[in-house]
């Protein structure tokens, strides 16, 4: 089963996948091949995607694929749903520590247009409800809510408000509107304490003040109660103590393939299933439990790809790193077809990457893992941490990549790339990746070629 | 030995062939471009090779760029607009530190480094303010051609203020304008600042002089004045500025 690594379209995955099954592959109840995910749900998407060959790859695909039928059955099992939008990491952890509870990410609604290539018509219904095309990609969560057919409605919904982007805080306000309750809390803006004030460490090596962490914390004890409520339950410390420990080894398990695929000289699996499983982080794709076990099997096919000395992306390959997740899958793609590689990211969510301190009190830690969103700080907090990740990495360019519409910080690409190419002097571009992005393609591969070029010609002789 | 460069764009092919040993120009040719591109580029690559006397076996490899290049399946390979402009225009003028390039349908600013090695780079592909195309809009409407256009910015005595970025809505602007009688030079001059001032967002913290202009629009004395305007500083027109795209892709190490 461990052939080398190569790319394959959806037809050569068919076959991969019959020859796996007379191999003996093992897949969970989820498992199954790739095609189905064209033929019943419409994510015609993948048909034009390049998927790596490996059952770990496979095993990823299918977890990501099957989330909401994978809901639906959590529901008809009795398990109760939390919709936690927004946070992007902190509400999750809280609900799967009470038993029988899963959280889900309903703003993960936007990538169903690319997966869908926009035959699900929630972008153009979401218009006719007041949200056109200026707002993010993320409306299209407002007609998955109200027409159903995709995600089960929560039983409980949790929105950070605050210091989050006005996008966000209109579509979600919009939500309630439509008659979708929503338990808000609050997120200050996290700033740097003044003198005289007590300072906290946030992971990643931020600060902010106690103040702030307590209000967080205390909003958090708020939500807590909810969830507890909702479970029928008393959601204490020694829940979310374990609740923190289970969520940290999703962390680390991360942490680890992020270095074995990012750090290395050559990357042992593609660019596209590293977004995926990154984006496990911020709620295990509704199993946290699952989700452990799918990036175990990962990182064991990049461990070993690496010590056979076989890459997914040829070691030549310009390094690169990417901010922000793309609204189209195929861009992950493209990046390789033109000679990148991926050697570090921050899509937004460096906060659900980072170990939750385990030494603290629970709802303290998780205020602090909160408050190290790199969206509720200053753009240059997360410059400073892009910076300090390329030059760790080895970064030859970065791409900062921006989403039609999203607006939690207009100039924020602007103050990245101004602060990379001032401290470390690569070059550096930002585009703008819409959910279908073929029409643009031309542009777009102009684009990455030509920073793949300068990249390659700045290397020493 | 002699390599040749074709830079496909989206107006029009450019073809130069080039002598590495004699370090020079030996020909260049350019034609529309058109929906069969390769065929189109086929046949000027044909036209340049037998107007400069010299048989295709002699052609030790062909570079394909611009916006059309991987049209052109006959070429060794291909690369990259930016790296090419910056390859021609550092060949040209070895002190150039940045270019801006106007095309028919995008806009680049490139910053070069010394020795002509790109440092980075600024392009805009999504909006037609700032390109050639906003030109041929106004030309078609003003039913004459670049030249005469480019004539006729020259008379302007005071431009007119186009103050819509949006090329679509800037040509309601340009009907008003002629309708209240606006003079035709100061209109069309109006449209040149109206690109400068759209590219000169575009370079902002790129501009490093000199600085050289080229692709096709620089072929319009009015639109380097507007740029030395809308980014105060001087701007050199490069030698053959439709060229430099297609010289860039004849002196790269992959041909």
């Amino acid at each position: 089963m461990n052939a080398s690594p190569r790319k394959l379209t959806l037809d050569e995955w068919d076959d991969r996948h019959e020859q796996l099954r007379r191999d003996g592959l093992r897949e969970p109840t989820y498992g199954g091949p790739l095609r189905r995910h064209v033929v019943r749900d419409r994510n015609f998407r993948l048909q034009h995607l390049q998927f790596d060959n490996s059952p770990a790859a496979l095993r990823l695909w299918n977890f990501l694929l099957t989330e909401n039928q994978r809901l639906h059955q959590a529901r008809a099992n009795g398990d109760k749903l939390v919709g936690a939008m927004k946070d992007l990491g902190t509400v999750p952890v809280m609900a799967y520590s009470l038993p029988s509870m899963r959280a889900f990410y309903p703003d993960g609604a936007w990538w169903t247009p690319c997966l869908m290539e926009c035959g699900d018509m929630l972008l153009q219904q979401a218009e006719t409800m007041g949200l056109d095309s200026s707002f993010c990609p993320v409306r299209a969560m407002l007609p998955a809510f109200e027409h159903g057919g995709h995600f089960p409605r929560p039983d409980l919904l949790v929105c950070s408000a605050g210091a989050i982007c006005d996008d966000f805080s209109a579509i979600a306000q919009r939500l309630e509107h439509l008659g979708h309750p929503i338990l808000w809390w609050e997120m200050p803006r996290r700033r740097q304490p003044d003198s005289g004030e007590t300072a906290c460490a946030l992971p990643g090596g931020l600060s902010a003040p106690k103040i702030q962490v307590d209000c967080v914390r205390a909003e958090l004890g708020r939500v807590g109660q909810a969830l507890g409520e909702l479970a029928g339950k008393h959601l204490d410390d020694v829940w979310l103590a374990d609740g923190i420990r289970a969520a940290n080894r999703v962390r680390r398990t991360l942490e680890s393939l992020r270095r074995t695929v990012y750090a290395a000289p050559a990357a042992a699996l593609p660019a596209l299933e590293m977004l995926v499983a990154e984006m496990l982080a911020i709620h295990f794709c509704s199993d946290r439990e699952e989700s452990i076990a799918v990036l175990d099997g990962l990182l064991a096919e990049a461990q070993s790809r690496a010590r056979r000395n076989q890459f997914a992306v040829s070691a030549d390959a310009a390094r690169i790193f990417w901010v922000n997740p793309v609204a189209d899958l195929r861009a992950m793609n493209l990046l390789e077809e033109i000679g990148g590689r991926i050697c570090g990211t921050d899509y937004m969510f460096t906060h659900a990457l980072d170990l939750i301190p385990e030494d603290l009190p629970p709802l303290e830690a998780l205020a602090r893992a909160a408050l190290a969103d790199p969206m509720v700080g200053p753009a240059s907090d997360r410059a400073a941490r892009i910076v300090r990740e390329c030059r760790a990495n080895g970064a030859e360019a970065l791409v900062v990549s921006r989403i039609p519409g999203a607006s939690h910080c207009a100039r924020e690409g602007e103050i990245i790339l101004q602060f990379a190419r001032r401290e470390i002097g690569i070059p550096a571009i930002e585009l703008e990746i819409s959910p279908v992005c073929d029409a643009m393609r031309t542009g777009l591969r102009s684009r990455l070629q030509a920073l793949v070029e300068i990249a390659r010609d700045r290397r020493p002789a | 030995m002699i390599r040749a460069g074709i830079d496909a764009g989206s107006r029009s092919i450019k073809t130069v062939l080039f002598d590495t040993e004699r370090k020079e120009i030996l020909a260049s040719g350019l034609a529309d471009q058109g929906v069969e591109q390769e065929r189109l580029a086929a046949e000027l690559f044909a036209r340049v090779l037998k107007e400069a006397g010299l048989g295709r076996s002699r052609i030790s490899g062909v570079v394909a760029t611009g916006y059309g290049r991987h049209a052109i399946g006959f070429a060794d390979t291909t690369i990259t607009e930016i790296t090419c402009h910056a390859r021609g225009v550092h060949w040209l003028a070895p002190s150039a530190r940045t270019i801006i390039e106007i095309g028919g349908q995008d806009s680049k600013v490139i910053s070069l480094e010394d020795g002509g090695r790109v440092r980075d780079f600024e392009m805009n592909d999504r909006c037609a303010a700032g390109t050639g195309r906003f030109l041929e809009m106004v030309a078609a409407r003003l039913e004459m051609n670049w030249e005469k256009l480019s004539e006729l910015g020259r008379q302007s005595r005071k431009p007119a203020i186009i103050s819509n970025v949006c090329v679509v809505f800037a040509e309601t602007e340009i009907i008003g304008l002629l309708a209240e009688g606006k003079p035709l030079p100061d209109v069309v001059a109006g449209v040149q600042n109206a690109i400068a001032t759209r590219v000169s967002a575009l370079a902002g913290r790129f501009i490093a002089p000199p600085v050289y202009f080229t692709g096709g629009v620089a072929l319009l004395p009015g639109m380097a004045r507007a740029l030395e305007e809308a980014l105060s500083c001087p701007i050199h027109v490069a030698p053959q500025p439709q060229f430099t795209g297609a010289l860039g892709a004849a002196l790269s190490d992959g041909a």
